[in-house]
C-alpha cells in the first residue's frame, strides 16, 4: 500500500472529509487541561450514574465510581488514549481491568457538552473550504468540493488543519472522488499521522485502486459479525474483499455484506445533507463543580471564544461586542457587556479583553456557569486623515483604559473636556477619541495654573483695594507674606437663572519671597485656588 | 566516588572588569541600548540638555524646587509638543493639579488624564500606561504629595517602572518636589522663580526663559563607562 504514489490531482478533489479521531476524548481534553499527556480511559454517556464527574484513580487511591457503583463492573470504557493503550487498556474493558493494567489512569464519562462545542468548531472550521458543509457524524464533517479550485483547496485544507489544533482538536483532511472515499482518506491521514507524525493532516487521495486493495477492513466498519467472519477467512484489506465477486459476498453474507462490499470498492456515494451556520454566535458552558478560581474559567471562555470566531470567520464577520454572563452558586447572575474599540476577527485580542475584565471581577459566590454571546459586526474598514493622531494598537489602548478604571476608578480616568461654563475647576472626563483630529496652532500665554484641590482657606488682608497681606497654610505656612505685585481684579459669576449659581472675584498676586499664586473670593472668604507655575 | 573538587579561584577565569560589562552585553543585549527617539518638549534648554528631548524609554525627573519655578510650563509644553507631532499623552497626576482649563481644549484631545492618589497607585497606572504601545509620553506628577505616602514607596518600584519603560517608545516626565526618582536617566532641577509679569506673555517666551540645571545624566555615565 505505501508503494503507491498518493498525489493530490485537481478532478479527484470533489469531497473533503475533516475527521477528529478519538473525537470524544479530544473534545474531554479540550475542556480538562490536566488530562493531556495522561492515560485516559472514556465511558458512554449512556453509563453516566449521576455523581458528577469522573474518578481519577491515581490521585484518589480509591476504586472510581465508575467501577464501584454508578456504572455496571461489566460496562466497558468506550475510548481510550494512546498513553492508555500503550499500557495495553483498550476499548471494551471494564473499570476494574483497566485500572488493573494502568493504575493511574483517568476514567472519565463522556461529556456531551464538550462534545457538542468541539463539534460546533469542527463544524464551524470546515467551512473555510466550502459553503456545503454536513456534520455527518461525531468528530467527522463531510464538505462538497464541486467547482473549488483544488489549489486553494488543499492550501486551505492546511489551514484549517492548523486552525483547529490552535483551538485543541486535532483534525486529519482526507480529500477524493466520493465522500466514502474521502472518509477513507482522512482515516488513512490519521494512521500515517499516528504512525510516523509525518504528512500534515492533509490527504489527496488519487490511486483509488492501490490505496483500497491496501486499506484495512475496519476502514469500512462492517458489522462485527461480518468482521469475525472476515476473520476467519483470512480477509484483512478491502482490496482482498473486492477480490471476492460481489454476488459471491452478497449470497454467502447478506444485504449488509453488499453493502460492505460498495463500501469497499469505493463505489458507493451519497447525496450531502447540508448544515448551516448559527445565526447567533453564542455559547454557553455549566460547570460540573463550581469554579472559585480564574484559571479554569479562563480556560473555558479561551474555547468558547476560539469556536465563536471560527463561526465569524465562516460568516464572513467580525466580533463588535461581547456579551459575558455569569451564573452564580447562589443563584446570582453577572453580567457585561463589553464594547470593542473597533471590530475584531482575532481569537486573541477577544480573549484579552475577557480576561482583562475577569481579572476585575469579584463575585460573591462560585461560579456555576458560563454564557458568552458575540455581538457581529462587519471588520471595520476606514482610512484616516492624514494628520489625525489614531492609535497604534486600538486594542491594546482599550484593555488600557479598562485596566487604569480599575486601579483607580472610571471616573478618574479620561479625556478632559471642558464644561459649558466659566465656573472655576469645572470639566468632565469623557473617553478618549480612537482619532483626534489634526491640533491647532498653540498661541496660550502666561503661566499655566496648578490647582490646589480643594482650594486653600487663606486669610487676605487688603490695603488700598488690593492684596497686601496673605497667611495661608499652602502658601508658606502660617507666616504671613507679603505680595510684591498682583494683578485682578475679575470678577465672574455664571449659572444666576439655576440653583448652581456661583460668582467670584480672582486675583493673581506674586509674593515677596517668590512664586505666583492665584486667590479667589466668594462673599468674604478668601482661597488660595493654586500656583501659576 | 565524588568527583574532587576544584578551588573556585583556579576553575573561574578571572573576572576583570570589562570581561564582566562584555559578558552583561551579550546576556542582555537589551538593557544598555541606546535609544534614539526623542520627544521635544518644546523648553529649548531642557531639549538641549537631553540631546533633543525626553528620551524614550527613559525617565526623567524634572524636579521644581520652589513655587512658580516652571514645572507646570514644562508639563504644558510637553503635552503640545506631543499634540503637535499627532503622538498620544498621558498624565498620571497624584497630587491632582492639574488644571485642564489652563489649557486650549483642542490641545487636550490626545491626552489621558488620570488622578490618583497615593503615589504606589500612581506608580501602577504609570506602568499600565507605559506599557501600552500608544503613548508617546506618559508625565507623573508627583508634586503636592504627602510625605508619608513617600516613605511608602520602596526604590524597587522605580526600577520596576524603569524596566517598565525600557522595551517601548513612551518618554517618561516624573515632576517632583526634590529629587526622589533613583532610576531617573536624567535629572533637571528647576530652581528660578518666576514672576507676575510673565502672565502676560507667550508660553514659548516663557518656556525659553527657563533654565533647567541637568543634575544627573546617568545614560551619558553608562555610555562613557561602555
Amino acid at each position: 500500500m505505501t508503494k503507491a504514489r498518493w498525489t493530490m490531482a485537481g478532478d479527484t478533489m470533489k469531497f473533503a472529509v475533516v475527521r477528529a479521531e478519538r473525537f470524544a476524548l479530544q473534545a474531554l481534553r479540550r475542556t480538562e487541561p490536566g488530562l493531556a499527556g495522561r492515560p485516559v480511559g472514556l465511558f458512554d454517556l449512556a453509563e453516566q450514574d449521576g455523581d458528577g464527574g469522573g474518578e481519577d484513580a491515581a490521585s484518589t487511591g480509591r476504586r472510581p465510581a465508575a467501577a464501584t457503583g454508578g456504572v455496571p463492573a461489566a460496562s466497558g470504557v468506550v475510548e481510550v488514549s494512546p498513553e492508555a493503550e500503550a499500557r495495553e487498556v483498550g476499548p471494551g474493558m471494564d473499570a476494574p481491568l483497566a485500572m488493573a493494567r494502568c493504575p493511574d489512569i483517568a476514567l472519565r464519562r463522556r461529556s456531551a457538552e464538550a462534545e457538542r462545542e468541539a463539534q460546533a468548531a469542527l463544524l464551524a472550521a470546515s467551512f473555510a473550504l466550502s459553503p456545503r458543509v454536513e456534520a455527518t457524524a461525531a468528530g467527522v464533517c463531510t464538505v462538497d468540493l464541486q467547482g473549488a479550485d483544488p489549489v486553494r483547496t488543499a492550501a486551505a485544507a492546511r489551514r484549517l488543519v492548523g486552525e483547529l489544533a490552535a483551538a485543541g482538536l486535532r483534525v486529519t483532511v482526507g480529500l477524493a472522488r466520493t465522500p466514502l472515499l474521502a472518509g477513507y482518506a482522512a482515516v488513512w491521514a490519521a494512521l500515517r499521522a499516528a504512525g510516523t507524525m509525518a504528512g500534515e493532516g492533509v490527504f489527496g487521495l488519487n490511486d483509488e485502486k492501490a490505496f483500497l486493495a491496501g486499506l484495512p477492513v475496519a476502514a469500512a466498519e462492517p458489522p462485527a459479525e461480518i468482521a469475525d467472519i472476515l476473520l476467519r477467512w483470512g480477509v484483512r484489506t478491502l482490496g482482498a474483499v473486492t477480490a471476492i465477486p460481489k454476488a459471491e459476498f452478497g449470497r454467502r453474507l447478506g444485504a449488509e455484506g453488499v453493502a460492505l462490499w460498495e463500501r469497499a470498492s469505493g463505489e458507493a456515494t451519497r447525496v450531502l445533507a447540508p448544515a448551516r451556520l448559527p445565526e447567533k454566535f453564542e455559547g454557553e458552558w455549566d460547570f460540573a463543580e463550581p469554579v472559585e478560581t480564574l484559571e479554569p474559567l479562563l480556560f473555558l471562555v479561551r474555547r468558547l471564544v476560539d469556536r465563536l470566531m471560527l463561526e465569524l470567520k465562516a460568516a464572513g464577520l467580525a466580533a463588535a461586542a461581547l456579551r459575558l454572563a455569569l451564573r452564580l452558586e447562589d443563584e446570582g447572575r453577572y453580567e457585561r457587556e463589553l464594547p470593542l474599540p473597533e471590530p475584531s476577527g482575532e481569537a486573541d485580542r477577544l480573549f484579552r479583553v475577557l480576561h482583562t475584565h475577569l481579572e476585575q471581577v469579584r463575585t460573591a459566590a462560585a461560579v456555576t456557569g458560563l454564557r458568552l454571546e458575540v455581538k457581529p459586526g462587519r471588520p471595520l474598514v476606514k482610512q484616516p486623515g492624514l494628520f489625525d493622531t489614531g492609535l497604534k494598537d486600538p486594542q491594546g489602548f482599550s484593555e488600557t483604559l479598562a485596566r487604569l478604571a480599575a486601579l483607580v476608578g472610571a471616573e478618574n480616568v479620561g479625556t478632559p473636556q471642558p464644561a459649558r461654563t466659566f465656573r472655576p475647576d469645572s470639566c468632565r472626563l469623557a473617553r478618549p477619541e480612537d482619532m483626534v483630529p489634526a491640533p491647532p496652532p498653540h498661541p496660550a500665554r502666561g503661566l499655566v495654573l496648578r490647582r490646589f484641590r480643594p482650594a486653600a482657606p487663606a486669610r487676605v488682608e487688603m490695603r488700598e483695594g488690593r492684596p497686601w497681606r496673605i497667611e495661608a497654610e499652602a502658601v508658606g505656612g502660617a507666616a504671613t507674606r507679603d505680595v510684591a505685585a498682583c494683578r485682578g481684579p475679575w470678577h465672574e459669576s455664571g449659572e444666576w437663572w439655576a440653583d448652581t449659581r456661583w460668582a467670584c472675584e480672582r486675583w493673581q498676586v506674586e509674593l515677596a519671597g517668590g512664586g505666583v499664586y492665584q486667590l479667589t473670593r466668594v462673599g468674604a472668604a478668601w482661597a488660595v485656588e493654586g500656583v501659576l507655575d | 566516588m565524588p568527583a574532587p573538587s576544584v578551588p573556585l579561584a583556579v576553575a573561574a577565569p578571572r573576572l576583570t572588569a570589562e570581561a564582566l560589562r562584555r559578558m552583561l552585553a551579550e546576556r542582555f543585549p537589551e538593557s544598555g541600548r541606546t535609544r534614539s527617539g526623542e520627544l521635544p518638549t518644546g523648553v529649548a534648554r531642557i531639549d538641549e540638555a537631553l540631546g533633543g528631548g525626553l528620551p524614550a524609554g527613559r525617565l526623567t525627573e524634572l524636579v521644581s524646587v520652589g513655587p512658580s519655578s516652571g514645572g507646570q510650563s514644562v508639563l504644558a509644553a510637553a503635552l503640545a509638543s506631543a499634540r503637535a507631532r499627532r503622538a498620544r499623552a498621558a498624565l498620571v497626576d497624584a497630587g491632582e493639579g492639574f488644571d485642564p482649563q489652563a489649557l486650549e481644549d483642542q490641545c487636550l484631545r490626545h491626552l489621558v488624564w488620570v488622578r490618583c492618589r497615593p503615589i504606589l497607585r500612581a506608580l501602577q497606572a504609570a506602568e499600565i500606561l507605559v506599557r501600552d504601545g500608544n503613548f508617546a509620553l506618559v508625565a507623573l506628577d508627583l508634586r503636592g504629595t504627602a510625605g508619608a505616602d513617600w516613605r511608602r514607596v520602596p526604590a524597587t518600584a522605580w526600577y520596576r517602572l524603569q524596566r517598565a519603560a525600557e522595551p517601548g517608545e513612551a518618554a517618561v516626565l516624573v515632576q517632583t518636589g526634590e529629587p526622589r526618582v533613583p532610576s531617573a536617566a536624567y535629572r533637571l532641577i528647576l530652581d528660578r522663580g518666576l514672576g507676575l509679569g510673565a502672565m502676560g506673555e507667550p508660553r514659548e517666551e516663557i518656556a525659553a526663559r527657563l533654565e533647567p540645571a541637568l543634575a544627573r545624566d546617568a545614560a551619558h555615565r553608562l555610555r562613557r563607562a561602555g
